[in-house]
């Protein structure tokens, strides 16, 4: 049960200081079927519990390798899948299941850039289609400002508003990802939940996107919840980072701090194993390589779902759960045996 | 209320070229099949018979100055090539050009009306059940499964008995069949369209199922549609020839290609041009029809060349 | 000095597609010493993997080797038959591929795979080549060998899949290992784990390994030596540490100050590379990369600069660099 008074905002007014979005005790499981007759025959648990805090103007960093739950996180977030529990807040309103026109409402203030540049235009439509379809939903804008609008969205992103009658099979992969955050921004949002928007673009091209979305954010006033597995892109446009292992947040802290002391050892042994483009160092870098892989999201581990691969690992580990607690200002871990 | 864009881009734009020549999905599809020699040939062909089935009246009364219905009882059985009828007459002493032009309305008819209501039951059926999954999917299908499993010829009986074939009840008889395909090639792609990301996307932005199914899901398995068309057409008039000959089908003395060729059958011995000008007719539209529809599919994927 | 054990001279593949003739490898000569480790890497459409397949001679239509030689063992592999590269193709080169998802066949089982290359090419029976495919299991890491081999791909995750197509690239011991992406399909822990193997096996076995990767962290830790390649051109060679520390291409210089770095203060903003990777059919005139390059000269629009020696160690395609400017320290 989502703890109420741990919840914010939700029996007085929102303030500005008050976290933008905010989820407790959220959980998504998709069930598993099989045999003749489809039966359920066991659930993925992709999100099992998870509390966090986005503060407005933030970007909060996501990271996690597969099947750690990120991508359901950030859909379950905008609503696009329905929480099975839990609570989520916008601006101190419970929206977990908000439905019609509050839905609608809702989907003006908080939208999405995806992964693949290639999979998330309409093959079919138009540049000047896509980046309009948002403005068409909500039916703001019509006849010349329509086309004004979304030539100044073009503009924004980088690209020339010429192009506007143009297919996404003309453009190159990183002026597709523009295209995506043209529409994103079309209709004017507060929170935009980038789900993995660099990770299919050529490495040359990731820093002219990285640096586009952080000039958004910086002129537009948006608050960004940043989803990626690549660790060095995640620490430079994140303020704080969260941590997800198999469903749940193991450690939240900002940006550096994570980074330069990390206390969670699954934090530790994934910045232990990130490449670093420098010969000198990797060279002579102490390697703690994990062992085995990461377990089945559809049977965890008992107690903490780490300890299987956990190089501190003891017996309370298999017994209990560790909850996410403060290990200092503003460092949460999810570790009973926390580094130092 | 929205705000207002910053007039200046925050970063320097993108110079990148944008692809060499700007055509769009449909002028490209266009370009292969216009590359395919075979598809061009047949789909001339094509073009040929519609344009000869639209003008059948004004060729009549141009080339051979009769009507279809003309009987000559002087005239039964000329040889082709004789003066006034260049195909020769039937047992009627009916002009055979003639009755082939107006054949081609009927048949051609046939097939394009029974294609369009074919595809467009069909379509619609396919997507709702692709789209919404479940139940809906479920009881489509089964239904789907239901006319596909039944002997399509119990049915043309059946419906041959209840309504007197003419050229749009015939069309829609046939029809009635031939859905069940289609609906299962639109599902099978809409399956496949669904999941991608750019209806997630469309759906994050909050786009209702209407504008879902048909602007989005519909222009992805356009393709798949226009392919099973070229493809079904050839089918409609074989279908259509093979009903003339059971009894079920246009009866005399309108002429179509299948009744033309159903009748002169006992005159095949010693007037087999009464045979040859109608099979050679159903037989040159059923290949093209067929080349142009695998031409089609080709242009449209070039993965499989 | 010994003679290298595999010496590429001026390779040219090039792909025949109805838009136009894709210049994939436009004229590319390394050499490979037994026992060392080398690593290519480039972005998308650089000609990395396409220069790869044409040594294995498995390049799909409508491609083709249009020109230059592949010298193995003193054999010109873009010369032999069909049959004769066959011979070669798993024996001696083995090559291992990016997407363990797809490079195994799902419906054979998993220890039958990895001995297949010693029935193919050593006429081994079916039951020692199982023995030395479980062995080959057990080399590579996966616990339970034995068991891992009766099972399918299916039930083996991502990491053990690619050590699978690693310990089917070990049993014949062949004298070079190509692995094309082995790790970018895998999370960063597995990758870990994969890289490790990987030079482990290299100093186990002593074989000559080809690293492919567009991710500058893995070519760092991993490769003795480095080729940097550009629009189907080697741009820049040397020994890692000497790249890294003093590039001597814009394109390597631009590439490393653009990427974020792990232990990088994240207050500093990114240096990106302007523009877009170029148009394989229709490159730009002069050197490729100038549209670029913040180091462009008159010059670089029209003449095309070779491969030439630039600093003591390295090589590299630039005019600028080959005149003698230093490009500046990060």
């Amino acid at each position: 049960m989502p703890d109420i008074a741990a919840a914010p905002a939700l029996h007085r007014a929102w303030t500005a200081t008050d976290p933008l979005v905010s989820v407790r005790g959220l959980k998504k499981w998709f069930p598993v079927s099989s045999g003749v007759l489809q039966r359920t025959i066991a659930h993925v648990h992709a999100v099992d519990g998870v509390d966090l805090d986005i503060k407005k103007g933030e970007t909060l960093g996501l990271v996690g390798e597969s099947g750690c739950g990120k991508s359901t996180l950030g859909r379950t977030l905008i609503r696009l899948l329905d929480a099975n529990e839990g609570v989520i807040s916008y601006r101190g309103e419970d929206i977990t299941r908000s439905h019609g026109e509050s839905l609608r409402r809702l989907r003006r203030k908080m939208t999405m850039i995806f992964q693949d540049p290639y999979a998330s235009l309409d093959p079919r439509h138009t540049v000047g289609d896509i980046v309009g379809e948002p403005l068409d939903i909500h039916r703001l804008f019509q006849g010349r400002e329509r086309t004004e609008r979304i030539g100044e969205l073009l503009n924004l992103v980088g690209l020339n508003a010429r192009h506007v009658d143009r297919y996404p099979h003309e453009f190159s992969g990183g002026q597709r990802q523009r295209i995506g955050i043209a529409r994103a921004l079309a209709v004017d949002p507060e929170f935009i939940v980038c789900d993995e928007p660099i990770s299919s673009l050529d490495v040359s091209i990731q820093a002219q996107i990285i640096n586009l979305l952080e000039a958004l954010q910086a002129r537009l006033d948006l608050t960004y919840l940043f989803i990626a597995h690549d660790l060095s892109v995640v620490k430079h446009i994140s303020n704080r980072v969260a941590v997800m292992y198999l469903g749940k947040v193991m450690e939240v802290a900002p940006a550096n701090e994570l980074y330069r002391r990390p206390r969670h050892p699954y934090t530790g042994s994934l910045l232990a194993a990130v490449p670093i483009p420098d010969p000198a160092i990797e060279l002579t870098r102490e390697r703690v390589i994990l062992q085995g892989d990461v377990a089945s999201p559809v049977d965890p581990p008992s107690g903490c779902r780490f300890r299987t691969r956990c190089p501190r690992a003891r017996e309370h580990c298999a017994e209990a759960v560790p909850p996410l607690e403060a290990l200092g200002a503003d460092h949460k871990a999810a570790c009973f045996y926390p580094l130092d | 209320m929205i705000s207002p864009l910053p007039i200046e881009a925050p970063v320097p734009p993108s110079t990148a070229i944008v692809a060499r020549t700007s055509r769009g999905y449909w002028r490209e599809a266009g370009g292969r099949l216009r590359r395919n020699r075979i598809g061009i040939v047949s789909g001339g062909v094509l073009l040929f018979f519609v344009v000869v089935a639209l003008a059948a009246p004004l060729l009549a009364a141009l080339i051979t100055h009769t009507d279809y219905r003309s009987i000559d009882l002087i005239n039964t059985f000329a040889r082709p090539l004789t003066p006034s009828h260049i195909l020769g007459t039937d047992e009627l002493g009916r002009d055979e050009l003639t009755r082939l032009l107006f054949g081609a309305q009927v048949s051609m008819g046939i097939g394009f009306l029974a294609v369009v209501v074919a595809l467009t039951i069909g379509a619609c059926v396919g997507l709702v059940a692709g789209f919404y999954g479940g139940l809906i999917d479920g009881l489509l299908m089964r239904f789907v499964d239901m006319i596909l499993a039944t002997p399509a010829i119990f049915l043309f009986i059946l419906m041959s008995i209840l309504f007197k074939p003419n050229t749009i009840t015939l069309s829609l008889i046939i029809a009635s069949v031939g859905w069940g395909s289609i609906a299962r090639l639109v599902r099978g792609e809409v399956l496949s369209v669904r999941t991608r990301d750019f209806m997630v996307a469309a759906r994050a932005f909050g786009a209702s199922d209407a504008r879902l199914i048909f602007r989005h899901l519909l222009p992805n398995v356009l393709h798949v549609m226009i392919v099973f068309g070229s493809l079904y057409l050839g089918q409609v008039v074989l279908i259509e020839a093979a009903l003339d000959f059971l009894g079920l089908g246009i009866s005399p003395p309108t002429p179509s290609w299948g009744n033309m060729l159903t009748n002169s059958e006992t005159y095949f011995f010693h007037s087999s041009w009464l045979v040859i000008w109608p099979g050679v007719t159903i037989f040159l539209t059923v290949l093209a029809a067929n080349l142009f529809g695998n031409a089609v599919r080709d242009a449209f994927d070039p993965r499989l060349r | 000095m010994p003679a290298p054990l595999l010496e590429v001279r001026d390779l040219k593949t090039q792909f025949f597609t109805p838009e136009g003739v894709v210049k994939a490898v436009d004229g590319v000569s390394f050499e490979l010493h037994a026992g060392e480790t080398l690593g290519i890497v480039g972005e998308s459409g650089c000609g990395k993997s396409v220069t790869a397949l044409s040594i294995m001679r498995l390049i799909p239509r409508p491609g083709r080797i249009v020109g230059g030689s592949v010298l193995f063992e003193g054999r010109d592999l873009v010369g032999l038959s069909a049959a004769e590269m066959q011979e070669v193709r798993g024996e001696s080169i083995a090559m291992i591929f990016q997407d363990p998802m797809t490079s195994l066949n799902p419906v054979f089982r998993v220890g039958w795979q990895v001995g297949e290359p010693l029935v193919i090419h050593q006429a081994k029976d079916n039951a020692s080549a199982g023995v030395e495919a479980t062995r080959m299991l057990a080399k590579v890491g996966i616990p339970n060998p034995q068991q891992r081999a009766r099972d399918f791909p299916h039930h083996f995750s991502g990491g053990m899949r690619q050590r699978a197509m690693i310990a089917m690239g070990l049993t014949t011991t062949p004298a070079v290992l190509i692995a094309d992406e082995p790790t970018t399909a895998l999370d960063v822990t597995i990758q870990a784990q994969i890289l490790d193997l990987l030079r482990h096996v290299n100093r186990e076995f002593g074989m000559a390994t080809i690293l492919i990767t567009h991710n500058l962290g893995v070519v760092a830790g991993m490769c003795e030596r480095v080729m940097v390649m550009y629009a189907g051109r080697i741009v820049e060679s040397g020994p890692t540490a000497d790249v890294f520390a003093h590039p001597k291409h814009p394109y390597t210089w631009s590439l490393l100050r653009s990427i974020p770095r792990l232990d990088a203060d994240r207050r500093e903003p990114l240096k990106p590379i302007e523009g877009s990777p170029p148009d394989l059919i229709d490159p730009p005139a002069g050197c490729s990369f100038h549209p670029r390059c913040a180091f462009r000269v008159d010059r670089c629009s029209h003449d095309d600069p070779r491969l030439q020696p630039v600093g003591d160690t390295q090589q590299a395609a630039c005019w600028v660099t080959q005149a003698g400017t230093e490009l500046p320290r990060a």
